[in-house]
């Protein structure tokens, strides 16, 4: 027999330093607790000081304005509740494509996934789509449906659908034949198997979909609003864009930046911890 | 639980011959015969899992498996591995959890239990399902001779217990005799019982 290689030990045993290093297992625990916390915020200081020394070699405020100056922008607008209605509309816009786009293309993956003659049928069409540029979906969107709300969500969910298809297709041809038939034998309905066999495999590819989804969406959602919105965090923007305010323009960004990794540190990143509590090896 | 096979092949290679099977409630069975012959795909179709097949195949409504490796939901926890595909209610499960050793570990995720502590949950799922008919395929098989002594015992007691039909897949006569059942052995090629 031959002895197994380090990665056949698992993380734990092939990571264990050397015995002689008694300080670096006793920081282990703290680590664990601030995972890439300190590195993180260390990382940001540093792009915040780089841009005010760019902005103060520059001496130019209109082409960039400092951060000072951006943060004053910032907490006007939010005094006087533009902030608020702006990017409210535009996470509206960016929650309701992410369900859409999730839901119906999850339904494609899996669909595509389980069935190999399905998949020959649309995998196609699913790479044309995934080919077409985001711009001329939403173009064409608004010119066949209106520059209407409707338009304006089914374009981005559009962009979005092959993607999250793609993904969960991967996902769906790897799920486990043994637990099919276990679940086949003991007769569990299709309801009961989706959630309990199937949804809880495919996790970990549900949220890559969604984590690179919601980072995708947003920035197509400002598109879609630049384009043809008279309201959002796009038409502000557009607004910007024609006074050349590159503070508001930075300012816009910026606020909705900070909204969507709120969302991914208080909604994505427990919904992952909690999925994956039965990998813990104590209970 | 009635089986009529014609002929089971796969692409084009026969497998399986005529053969046919019944088992009545409380009946027990076992099928010997040496790895490759066909044991497994003999009990898939019993269990309809393998559909595609040539013959008529009829079963009772309450069917359940354990199977060589213990085959749990490693993302719910040891009593809803048990509810969740066997409709069981709590009381029930906790109480067959109980008969298996398994007391006090209900919150526990599979891989926080022993691999022989996995295999009796598994036993334990199977009952829950208040099955007609069991099928079992090869489960002591990769066991020492203690803890497969105890799991046999196991069985044998809860298939008392229940009095459910027995379908056994096993290379091992002498797992066939502890549980009483009927020793019928697959050979040929394609194979047939004998």
């Amino acid at each position: 027999m031959s002895s197994p290689r380090p990665s056949e030990l698992g993380p734990d045993l092939a990571s264990t330093p050397p015995s002689d290093v008694p300080a670096a297992t006793s920081a282990q625990p703290r680590r664990a607790r601030l995972p890439g916390l300190v590195p993180g915020v260390a990382s940001l200081v540093a792009l915040l000081a780089l841009w005010a020394v760019a902005a103060a070699l520059t001496g130019n405020p209109q082409r960039l304005p400092g951060p000072m100056a951006v943060a004053q922008k910032l907490a006007a607008l939010a005094a006087s509740g533009e902030l608020w209605f702006h990017a409210g509309m535009t996470l509206l816009r960016v929650a309701l494509a992410f369900v859409a786009a999730m839901i119906l293309g999850g339904a494609l993956g899996l669909a595509m996934g389980r069935s190999r003659r399905l998949d020959r049928w649309l995998d196609p069409t699913l790479v044309i789509l995934l080919n077409i540029p985001a711009l001329v979906i939403i173009v064409l969107a608004y010119i066949w449906i209106g520059l209407n709300e409707t338009a304006a969500i089914l374009a981005v969910a559009l962009n979005k659908i092959p993607v999250v298809a793609v993904m969960l297709r991967e996902g769906t041809r790897a799920l486990r034949p043994d637990l099919d038939d276990m679940a086949g034998v003991f007769g569990m309905s299709g309801p009961a198997r989706l959630r309990h066999v199937v949804l809880p495999q495919l996790a970990p590819h549900i949220a890559a979909a969604a984590r690179t989804g919601i980072a995708l969406i947003w920035k197509i959602v400002l598109v879609v609003e630049f384009l043809g919105r008279s309201n959002g965090v796009g038409f502000k923007i557009h607004l910007l864009f024609s006074s050349f305010d590159v503070a508001g323009v930075l300012a816009w960004s910026l606020a909705f930046v900070a909204v969507m990794l709120a969302i991914d540190l208080a909604v994505l990143r427990p919904w992952e911890a909690r999925a994956n509590r039965w990998r813990q090896d104590a209970p | 639980m009635r089986l009529d096979l014609k002929a089971k092949s796969f692409a084009g290679r026969p497998v399986l011959g005529a053969l046919s099977l019944q088992v009545a409630r409380g009946q027990r069975i076992a099928i010997l015969g040496p790895s490759g012959i066909g044991k497994s795909t003999l009990l898939r179709i019993v269990a309809g899992l393998d559909r595609d097949f040539d013959g008529s195949r009829s079963v009772p409504e309450r069917l359940s498996a354990v199977f060589q490796e213990p085959t749990l939901l490693p993302w719910r926890r040891a009593l809803a591995n048990v509810t969740i595909p066997t409709g069981a209610d709590r009381a029930a499960a906790l109480a067959l959890m109980d008969q298996v050793g398994l007391s006090g570990k209900h919150r526990h995720f599979p891989r926080q239990l022993s691999l022989g502590q996995q295999r009796r949950l598994s036993l334990a799922r199977a009952f829950a399902a208040r099955p007609d008919l069991l099928l079992m395929d090869e489960p002591f098989a990769s066991l020492d001779a203690d803890t497969a002594g105890r799991m046999l015992d196991l069985t044998a007691a809860l298939l008392d217990a229940s009095g459910a039909g027995l379908v056994l897949v096993t290379h091992d006569p002498s797992e066939a005799a502890r549980l009483g059942a009927q020793a019928l052995t697959l050979s040929g090629a394609p194979a047939r019982l004998v």
